[in-house]
């Protein structure tokens, strides 16, 4: 696989190289093997062994297993958890091994490991010279939770940012960092907003029980609260949250039904769409009630959506590897599925 | 036949270190606590390790059954947590008995082979296939059975043996005994300490957070009246074990388990009938630290009575008959389980005919009550027949259960109140060849299981336990035994071979860690005082996940030792020395978890 896979790229290059000395367009070079596709984040067995990375190619045809270990002879880590990007550096953090392995997202080779300043990272974002990076520290402790910041051109940890308890994932919104407490092994219910200039948290929004999902639209920021689930002893119902980041306050929130525990939430323009009961739901922005009718059928590990398409992983039985189906949004209907890692748990666009 | 059994297998006492149960030589003044197992097993494949073979893996039953058997074990590194996979069934279907009694836990229903301590026991069986109407939950592949004997003749003896190893490894045990034909009493001591920080080869790195401790104390009483014996057996087992990382993740936890066992037995004998009258306490808890700085800890523990009244009746010296009422309560409570307890009366039948001296046959049922179950019926059925004198045969069949522990019931999260146990159907026909010294075993089996329990993910993504899977497990056991003897040369050869076919019928794939193949062989050798011995251990391919996509690489390892008996009458000292891994092969026994390098350990071991 590595070799076709150089094989291709050079036939490639050196198409490129030839036909860019034949005419003097320009044509820009290519910037790797996985330019034209997407990537997927795929965990891992949870207790021995190591996550990996998918690529495919834009047109399905092409998909290729454990590209970091292809390209860099080495095991990415225990849980892959998710991935984030700078430009043309991808962020792969690995929450068990506590390290975050910095590669370049289009050839996947390797430029940085991260491994000091880490305590169970989770999600990672970059906004001007730092990355952000939520991490859990000891799951069982409610008071060991931070926020690293990375600077991007030594690729190291510079300071922390402590948070409450089981910060998730973030989003940069007007120009502040906002952190979704799902509430890592117990269940927390607010936000954190943090300025990235000073990399001081300014304020906490409370919203649902456990925030386990975020969309940015115009200038407010759509969080999905899944809701305390029932083996708490507490349970709670799911909303869904408008949070205006002008005045860094909920401005509106829709309530599920008392038992019901949505995720995922993702936007494609105007819709936002998320998992519920084992179906995939659409609401408009703008509408004033949830809706009551799905679009789409299944229960799924992970959901994003990428110019009008839908990108849902399925983690089968967790031990073995799982699919990922991805749905053309405007008929609804299923396009293609595509085998991948174990526990396929985040989807990521390289163009 | 018997005899000649005896001539093969008792070459010299210590080279008689497996034997098929049957042929061995009944003491008339041993008393077996579990006297079952051998009255009614007659058409089981029961295999008997010595204390001599125990002695040379005295570090865990793990690797006592690992060099000597054809199960196989899941290890999470050395060391740690070990699960056996009796015929390619799951870690809960091999049931561990302690002097007649089901010691699997009641949270988990397996039993961590590493937290046994195989020098506390005279003997330990291995019987393979269903034993559930005798013994319960989890005989589903097969059973082991730690035992402890009695005698009641005039001795005093003890026993020391101290030993040192790699990986400032320190074990000492010591045995001590006193009887008189009217009282017995022993007691003994097993202590573990290492550091277990191997090298993983050409890896630069280490096993860190691997080391562990373990206590062992063990007593053993008896009293003999005239028409009747009364006894005591106990057990307490302490352990403090860091969980070792994998290659890709590096660990903190550490984990603390306690278990106490004991048993009180009085038998009376009445002309052709015989009570027996059982009062057991067992005791576990464990404690996990998911943080060294962080004293705070998960727990689960539980309290198990048992009390179990059996009467038997010897018709004729053919056919003996014997019934059991058993209660059993147990009480469980844990961080994530709650408080819950549940009541077991079980009705046991057993019937053991020989039709000849050729022809014996048996028959066991047992009748549950009183159970969150729909209460449940088995039976077995066994024949043992003997052709000629090469060549005879055994086979059974069975029907076995495993109930849902209290962690699949109870837990928080995602336990499932509603489950039922799991229930397999199992056949096996064993074929037992002796020629001169020479000695061949082959057995086939076939076990179909259904309802296993397994946990999986809901809508909500929650997991929890669900009766679903169905399994069907088959496969050959070769077992071979070859002695010869010249002058003063003595040679033992001794070899199992299994393949196991145990398929997910869901799926129609491989189980995972189940290998194919497993290949042991020990090969013994001994001039006067003198004794050498090479160990083999072949693990083939196993599958990682669920779709077979993961494979794990097939692997050997061997290990050498030599013995020396420094013959002081009153005072014998036995030395040795022992080299594991001799070729210093890198293999991973669970993937990610590399075990041991190259190592040595040395003993002495004392007799006064």
């Amino acid at each position: 696989m590595n070799l076709l896979k150089k094989i291709a790229y050079l036939v490639t290059f050196t198409f490129l190289v030839a036909s860019c000395s034949q005419d003097d367009e320009g044509v820009p070079l290519p910037l790797g093997a996985y330019e034209n596709g997407f990537l997927i984040t795929n965990e891992g067995p949870f207790q021995n062994g190591s996550g990996t990375v998918s690529f495919v190619s834009d047109d399905y045809l092409f998909v290729e297993n454990e590209i970091f270990n292809q390209v860099n002879s080495s095991d990415l880590g225990n849980i892959v958890q998710s991935m984030g990007f700078n430009d043309d550096q991808a962020f792969i953090v690995v929450n068990n091994s506590n390290k975050i392995e910095v590669v370049n997202r289009y050839t996947f080779e390797s430029i940085a490991s991260i491994t000091e300043g880490l305590n169970n990272p989770r999600y990672f974002v970059s906004s001007g010279s730092n990355g952000y990076v939520t991490n859990w520290g000891d799951p069982f402790d409610d008071t060991d939770d931070f926020v690293a910041v990375i600077d991007l051109s030594t690729h190291t940890v510079t300071s922390i940012i402590p948070v409450a308890f089981g910060p998730e994932k973030l989003i940069m919104a007007n120009n502040d960092l906002y952190v979704a407490h799902q509430g890592a092994y117990g269940q927390n219910n607010i936000l954190s907003v943090i300025d990235v200039s000073a990399n001081i948290l300014e304020s906490t929004i409370e919203v649902g029980d456990v925030p386990n999902s975020m969309v940015v639209s115009n200038n407010d920021i759509w969080v999905l609260c899944g809701g305390n689930p029932e083996f708490t002893g507490n349970e709670t119902n799911g909303k869904l949250v408008k949070v205006a980041t002008r005045e860094n306050a909920v401005v509106q929130v829709f309530d599920f039904l008392p038992t019901n525990h949505p995720k995922s939430l993702s936007i494609d323009g105007v819709s936002l769409i998320y998992n519920l009961n084992g179906e995939v739901f659409s609401k408009e922005v703008t509408s004033s009630s949830l809706p009551t009718s799905s679009i789409i059928a299944g229960s799924f590990y992970a959901m994003t959506i990428n110019d009008g398409k839908l990108y849902a992983t399925d983690a089968g039985d967790f031990a073995s590897n799982g699919t990922l189906k991805i749905f053309d949004l405007s008929t609804n209907s299923e396009i293609i599925t595509i085998a991948t890692g174990i526990i396929p748990g985040g989807v990521y666009f390289n163009n | 036949m018997k005899k000649l059994y005896l001539l093969i297998l008792f070459i010299n006492a210590t080279a008689s270190m497996y034997a098929q149960l049957d042929s061995i030589q009944h003491l008339t003044e041993v008393m077996l606590i579990d006297a079952k197992l051998e009255d009614y097993s007659e058409g089981f494949e029961l295999i008997q390790l010595s204390d001599t073979l125990i002695a040379r893996n005295s570090v865990s039953l793990t690797e006592v059954l690992n060099f000597n058997t054809t199960i196989y074990f899941k290890e999470n590194g050395y060391g740690m947590v070990s699960s056996p996979s009796f015929r390619g069934t799951n870690a809960s279907q091999t049931a561990v008995i302690w002097n007649g009694i089901s010691i699997n836990s009641n949270l988990n229903g397996q039993t961590d082979f590493n937290t046994i301590a195989p020098s506390s026991f005279n003997t330990i069986i291995i019987r393979s296939g269903g034993g559930s109407t005798q013994y319960g939950s989890g005989a589903v592949g097969g059973s082991i059975h730690l035992n402890n004997t009695i005698d009641f003749q005039k001795k005093q003896s003890s026993d020391l043996r101290l030993s040192y190893g790699s990986f400032s490894t320190i074990n000492g045990v010591f045995k001590s005994r006193f009887s008189s034909d009217k009282k017995y009493i022993d007691l003994g001591i097993d202590f573990i300490s290492s550091e277990n920080d191997y090298e993983y080869i050409d890896l630069n790195q280490k096993n860190e957070n691997g080391n562990f401790d373990k206590l062992n104390v063990a007593a053993n009483a008896g009293l003999k009246f005239r028409k009747s014996t009364l006894s005591w057996n106990s057990n307490y087992f302490s352990g403090t074990r860091k969980f070792s990382g994998t290659i890709t993740s590096p660990s903190k936890d550490s984990y603390k388990d306690i278990t106490t066992r004991n048993l009180v037995t009085w038998n009376k004998t009445f002309n052709k009938w015989k009570n027996t009258i059982k009062g057991a306490h067992t005791f576990e808890r464990y404690r996990y630290y998911p943080q060294p700085e962080n004293q705070l800890y998960f727990e689960g523990q539980s309290t198990t009575y048992l009390g179990d009244y059996q009467l038997e009746y010897e018709i004729n010296k053919d056919l003996k008959i014997s019934s059991i009422i058993s209660y059993t309560y147990i009480k469980s409570k844990g961080t994530n389980i709650g408080t819950n307890d549940r009541n077991t009366l079980a009705a046991i039948f057993l019937w053991k005919h020989h039709l000849n001296e050729k022809l014996s046959y048996g028959i066991n049922l047992r009748q549950e009550f009183l159970t969150d179950f729909e209460n449940p019926f088995f039976a077995s059925f066994d024949v043992n027949y003997t052709i000629n004198k090469y060549y005879s045969l055994k086979a059974n069949g069975s029907k076995n259960y495993r109930t849902p522990t209290f962690n699949d019931l109870y837990w928080n999260s995602g336990g499932n109140e509603n489950l039922n146990p799991e229930t397999s159907y199992q056949v096996e026909i064993s074929n037992q060849f002796v020629w001169n010294q020479f000695q061949l075993n082959i057995t086939g089996f076939y076990i179909s299981s259904e309802d296993l329990i397994k946990w999986q993910p809901g809508v909500d993504g929650l997991f929890t336990p669900v009766n679903i899977s169905k399994t069907e497990n088959n496969g050959i056991e070769i077992n071979g035994n070859f002695s010869k003897s010249f002058n003063k040369h003595e040679l033992n050869l001794v070899f199992n071979y299994s393949y196991t076919a145990a398929k997910d019928l869901e799926k129609n794939k491989q189980l995972i860690y189940v290998p194919y193949h497993k290949v042991t062989g020990v090969f013994n050798y001994y001039y006067k005082k003198f004794s050498a011995y090479y160990q083999l251990l072949f693990n083939g391919e196993v599958f990682t996940t669920t779709d077979n996509y993961g494979i794990l690489d097939r692997y050997s390892v061997s290990n050498l030792g030599f013995e020396y008996l420094i013959q002081e009458k009153l005072f014998p000292i036995k030395i040795g020395i022992k080299f594991n891994n001799i070729f210093n092969t890198y293999y991973e026994n669970v993937a990610y978890r590399p075990m041991p390098n190259r190592n040595i350990q040395t003993f002495i071991n004392l007799k006064f």
